[in-house]
């Protein structure tokens, strides 16, 4: 992980977002302060802090689902293949197709476990037959649900387990064939059998997807992720690869969280 | 027992005394209508037009016009009214104005029916030309449910989950796919219920269409928009306030009354029925 301090010749690196100087304001209440960062590409990046620290702010920027929010301000710059996510050129709808992402709580819609997966692909215009049952299974199959739910594609999604209805929830975000994958504290509802086995499923992604996670869970980064962010008061106080976060942070607050001592 | 258990007590049997008390009234009432009405029921009350001065035949002019002016006034209101719900609730932007939308559409609830006719009649009817008729009634009693309609299908889209919009918007679909997919599918049971409930009590409505249209006595069933009508709660009105011999016709106004209600009360039913099928199927 490159932080902003690092060298700036962007465009051919393997960067997917450059963040720089981001401020975010909830009405007059600031979420994020400064926060310079490059997130690598074909890595898994955790974003860990406590309650209230801003990582699930920072996460819902990079698609902009945070524009949802009439009250939020926001300066500074966020890129996304080095296009700036802000500028009026920005396509929502392109950009929410190519950056999936998975929410806290399992969010199935009130459809059948078929018609959730196939929901963003019929958005965006595909439409055969033959066409949406190949991504379907494809989606289940990476979402490692296949096996478990193809007898039964057309129950509602609903009916399915919460960590059956996260893995769900994952399987349609991949049909959209996006390239990152945001997950918002995406095992904070689960038991702990559901939870290993989505992060079993996080490290089989982390080939073919850029995934950043939010988890409040230190084990859970330590375990799935290869670079972490630290934010406490809305600030980015460290980021480096999970293993020097975890095992010679630079700053103390980095260290007081990881050891435990707050949050 | 003591002090907590038997505050308790009271209140418990308090309320549910005063639960009994409003239980008994609308029984009665039930009770009265019925008994005095049921006996001149019969197939030929509800498709005979009313003879020999309303003291003999039926009602069916009424009903066919209760009908054709309730029909009239939810084609009206139930499109106009949902459209605005979903603008208020899901594109305009929350601030000052809406809150002012919001406050004065629920205050408008609240204005008499009476204001509404008195409106139609002066706007509709003699401003815009329309006469008094079927139209105007139609369109006074659609403005006047407008509130209703907008309110039940604001509280029925606010009913839909975020995170069904939040997932949606989340894959890229746009706005209006998500609430056209999204949205709208889960909150029409709510909204259904609001138009029927509307509809249930625009049919029970008399103040505005005395004003606008409803006739009292008509020997042919209204054919055009232009036409006036005749309506039941208007000739309830008439065979119980306005008749010449007003104790011979009493039990036809009891007929009158039973059916006005149980029309009233079966669209009701039909639309906690309904919603109670909906609210079965429904998952989350």
């Amino acid at each position: 992980m490159q932080t902003n301090n690092n060298n700036n010749n962007n465009n051919n690196n393997n960067n997917v977002f450059e963040v720089e100087n981001l401020n975010l304001w909830y009405g007059k209440t600031q979420a994020l302060k400064d926060v310079s960062v490059k997130i690598e590409g074909r890595k898994v990046t955790a974003i860990i802090g406590p309650s209230g620290c801003g990582k699930s702010t920072f996460l819902k920027v990079l698609n902009r689902l945070i524009s949802l929010i009439p009250s939020v301000k926001i300066s500074g710059s966020v890129q996304f293949h080095g296009k700036d996510i802000f500028s009026d050129g920005i396509n929502l709808v392109n950009l929410r197709a190519l950056v999936g992402m998975v929410f806290q709580k399992p969010n199935p819609f009130p459809k059948s476990i078929f018609d959730n997966v196939a929901f963003g692909p019929r958005i965006h215009g595909k439409k055969t037959k033959s066409e949406l049952a190949d991504l379907v299974e494809n989606s289940l199959k990476k979402a490692a649900l296949w096996e478990e739910v193809k007898d039964r594609l057309h129950e509602p999604g609903v009916s399915l387990s919460g960590g059956q209805q996260q893995r769900l929830c994952i399987a349609r975000a991949l049909a959209n064939e996006p390239e990152v994958i945001l997950m918002d504290e995406p095992t904070s509802a689960l038991d702990p059998s559901a939870t290993l086995k989505i992060e079993d499923l996080v490290r089989s992604l982390r080939e073919q997807y850029h995934i950043i996670v939010v988890t409040h869970n230190m084990q859970q980064a330590g375990r799935v992720s290869d670079n972490t962010l630290f934010f406490l008061n809305g600030e980015l106080i460290e980021a480096d690869t999970t293993e020097k976060i975890f095992t010679n942070p630079k700053d103390k607050r980095t260290e007081d969280y990881i050891t435990g001592r707050f949050g | 027992m003591n002090k907590k258990d038997r505050q308790q007590a009271i209140w418990f049997t308090v309320s549910g005394f005063f639960m009994l008390m409003t239980l008994a009234v609308l029984a009665a009432i039930l009770y009265s209508i019925f008994k005095s009405g049921a006996a001149v029921i019969s197939w030929e009350f509800l498709v005979d037009a009313p003879r020999r001065n309303m003291t003999a035949g039926g009602i069916m002019p009424a009903l066919v016009g209760t009908f054709y002016v309730s029909s009239l006034t939810v084609l009206i209101a139930v499109p106009l009214g949902i459209t605005s719900a979903i603008y208020l609730n899901e594109y305009a932007r929350q601030g000052t104005i809406v809150r002012i939308i919001r406050l004065s559409i629920r205050n408008l609830s609240g204005v008499p029916s009476i204001v509404y006719g008195l409106f139609g009649l002066g706007l509709l009817a003699a401003t815009f030309r329309l006469g008094t008729s079927l139209l105007t009634s139609a369109l006074t009693l659609a403005i006047m449910s407008l509130p209703w309609v907008i309110t039940a299908s604001e509280e029925a889209l606010k009913a839909v989950p975020a995170s069904f919009r939040e997932g949606g918007l989340a894959l890229g679909a746009t706005k209006w796919q998500t609430i056209r997919q999204l949205v709208l599918p889960n909150a029409v049971p709510g909204m259904a219920t609001g138009s029927i409930l509307a509809l249930a009590r625009a049919a029970g409505e008399t103040a505005p269409i005395i004003l606008t249209g409803a006739a009292f006595f008509l020997p042919n069933l209204p054919t055009a928009l232009s036409d006036r009508f005749m309506a039941l709660p208007y000739h309830l009105f008439i065979l119980s306030t306005q008749h010449t011999q007003i104790e011979r016709v009493r039990p036809l106004a009891y007929g009158t009354a039973l059916v006005l209600v149980a029309l009233v009360l079966l669209l009701n039913m039909a639309a906690i029925i309904w919603r109670y099928q909906m609210r079965k199927k429904q998952t989350w």
